[in-house]
């Protein structure tokens, strides 16, 4: 039986650099693979919302304005999203990534959770008709 | 200071909140000075209906809730699960898949014993030996981050396979971890027999022998400190274990130290199997194609956690919804074993036991009842819900 066999360690570490680092002063890249913020891609999309009732947390909603035009609109909530991915599994035509620069997600406000994915056109319809219809609702 | 009579009893409530518990549960230690003569246990804090809410989700759904059981081994209860609906669909799942699945498995394996090692030495006030626990646990951390995405629920699995493949990058990433790693293991292995202050509060501490192991039902390295021979990955070899057999690893003293030797000594396991595997990791595809609908029939499903034996109960009704999961997990059984060995001790060396067993209270919690026991009743859905809205009133 000894005492202090740590000694070693402890020395050595004194002239070492810390193990830990300074964030958010130092910043170190997300693996390749990580899984941030989740994006898709209309073009590729046929609306068969696998995704949607394969998603553990309900954090995504696709939208359908036509569907005979294929014009989608995706509702993503950050917020709710744990990040597991399997929609992008689930996903046959490859519309859906993890992107692995978008991790610092965290905000003050809810408003920022919320993302709406699809076609300039098809967003900018989507959000006039909700405000429109909001607006609808409040006067009555 | 009032005298007390011979055959007043002194209790020590501890918990459910406490400093020296990281989770909730609540303990009641009968003591005579400072000599414990009595244990009781209350679990039951963190009970999160886990089970009923699985029935409500659909199988693929059900692997990401199932997989946040436990936040340490999330792994083993994703695969455990994914295994027992594999065999439910009689879907073969590729060789490489579940050779992946071993390879996270035993990442985990590592990740959790060192972060045991860590926590136990905590509770010893080794504060120095925790630091550097954990300080090299980040290196498993950041190799499970790159090869899964994400660094606690790893969500590799998926039903049929796993999600990631292993590159060159990463495996000469792991290959080089391992180096390290069992270097520093080398280390730890003398720390724990050798260094005066630890062995000072595990030799002799805790003993609990083979027959008392057996009787109460310890499993995984709780039981392997005690000389019992109890381990899924050789009794029942599940996933890649068949290709990549373990070997066992058992103490005889069943003390306190012993579950060190057990848990570090299981590290150089790990290794050794991590490197077999990346060695001859089989070719092939990485998933199978998984119906959505499973096959009515029931199964079970084992597979060896890092505390030891987890243990899935799976019915399906033919539908996309299970009908009943059941889970258990290893802490429960082990739990009887603190309360047994906890009789004799000092005071002071209850938290050393209880984390000697590797407690994870947030798994233990679910709802048992128990035929023919007294007070025993049946609610429907709607009566629990006023239940809980007159009993928080």
């Amino acid at each position: 039986m000894k005492i202090g066999s740590l000694i070693g360690d402890i020395l050595k570490s004194f002239f070492k650099k810390p193990a830990t680092i300074l964030y958010p002063v130092e910043r170190i890249h997300a693996p390749e693979r990580y899984r941030g913020q989740l994006f898709w891609e209309p073009e590729k999309c046929s609306g068969c919302q696998l995704c949607v009732k394969d998603c553990p947390s309900n954090a995504i909603e696709l939208i359908v304005l036509d569907k005979v035009n294929k014009r989608f609109v995706m509702r993503y909530d950050k917020d709710k999203c744990t990040y597991c991915a399997q929609c992008v599994a689930s996903c046959r035509f490859a519309c859906l990534n993890m992107n692995s620069d978008q991790w610092e997600l965290a905000s003050l406000r809810k408003e920022p959770f919320t993302v709406y994915y699809g076609k300039d056109e098809d967003v900018s319809f989507l959000l006039a008709e909700r405000a429109a219809t909001s607006h609808l609702h409040s006067t009555e | 200071m009032p005298e007390t009579k011979h055959g007043d009893k002194f209790i020590v409530p501890i918990g459910p909140q406490h400093p020296a518990l990281k989770e909730p549960g609540h303990f009641e230690f009968t003591v005579d000075g400072e000599t414990v003569t009595g244990a009781s246990v209350r679990l039951g804090f963190v009970h999160r209906g886990i089970e009923k809410a699985a029935e409500e989700r659909t199988y693929i759904q059900d692997l990401y809730l199932l997989e946040r059981i436990c936040g340490i081994c999330s792994h083993v209860h994703a695969m455990a699960f994914a295994l027992g609906v594999e065999k439910l669909a009689g879907v073969t799942v590729p060789e490489r898949a579940q050779a992946i699945r071993v390879l996270v498995a035993e990442m985990e394996r590592i990740h959790s014993h060192l972060l045991w090692l860590g926590v136990a030495a905590h509770e010893a006030g080794f504060d120095t030996l925790f630091m550097y626990a954990w300080r090299d646990r980040e290196k498993v951390m950041d190799l499970l981050e790159q090869l899964c995405g994400n660094r606690v629920n790893y969500s590799i699995n998926v039903l049929g396979g796993v999600k990631e493949d292993v590159n060159d990058v990463i495996r000469d990433g792991i290959l080089s971890a391992m180096d390290y790693l069992e270097t520093r293991t080398v280390l730890y292995l003398k720390l724990v027999t050798t260094e005066r202050t630890l062995i000072g509060r595990t030799r002799g501490i805790g003993i609990m022998e083979k027959q008392t192991a057996a009787r109460l039902g310890t499993v995984g390295p709780t039981a392997r400190a005690s000389g019992l021979e109890r381990d899924i990955r050789l009794e029942a070899p599940y996933a890649a274990y068949l290709q990549y057999p373990a070997r066992i690893v058992t103490e005889q003293t069943g003390d306190l130290e012993a579950r060190f030797i057990v848990r570090v000594k299981e590290l150089y396991e790990s290794f050794r199997l991590i490197r077999g595997i990346l060695s001859t990791l089989p070719g092939g595809e990485l998933t199978t194609k998984m119906p959505r609908r499973i096959p009515e029939g029931e199964t079970i499903s084992r597979v060896e956690a890092p505390r030891g034996e987890l243990f899935y109960y799976i019915k399906s009704n033919g539908s996309d919804k299970p009908d009943r999961v059941k889970v258990r997990t290893p802490s429960i059984n082990n739990f009887a074993s603190v309360m047994a060995t906890a009789v004799g001790h000092k005071l002071a060396d209850i938290p050393m036991i209880l984390s000697g067993i590797d407690p994870c209270f947030s798994c233990n919690d679910r709802m048992v009842s128990i035929r023919g026991s007294e007070g025993q009743q049946a609610v429907d859905w709607e009566e629990l819900r006023l239940y809980g809205i007159e009993y928080y009133r």
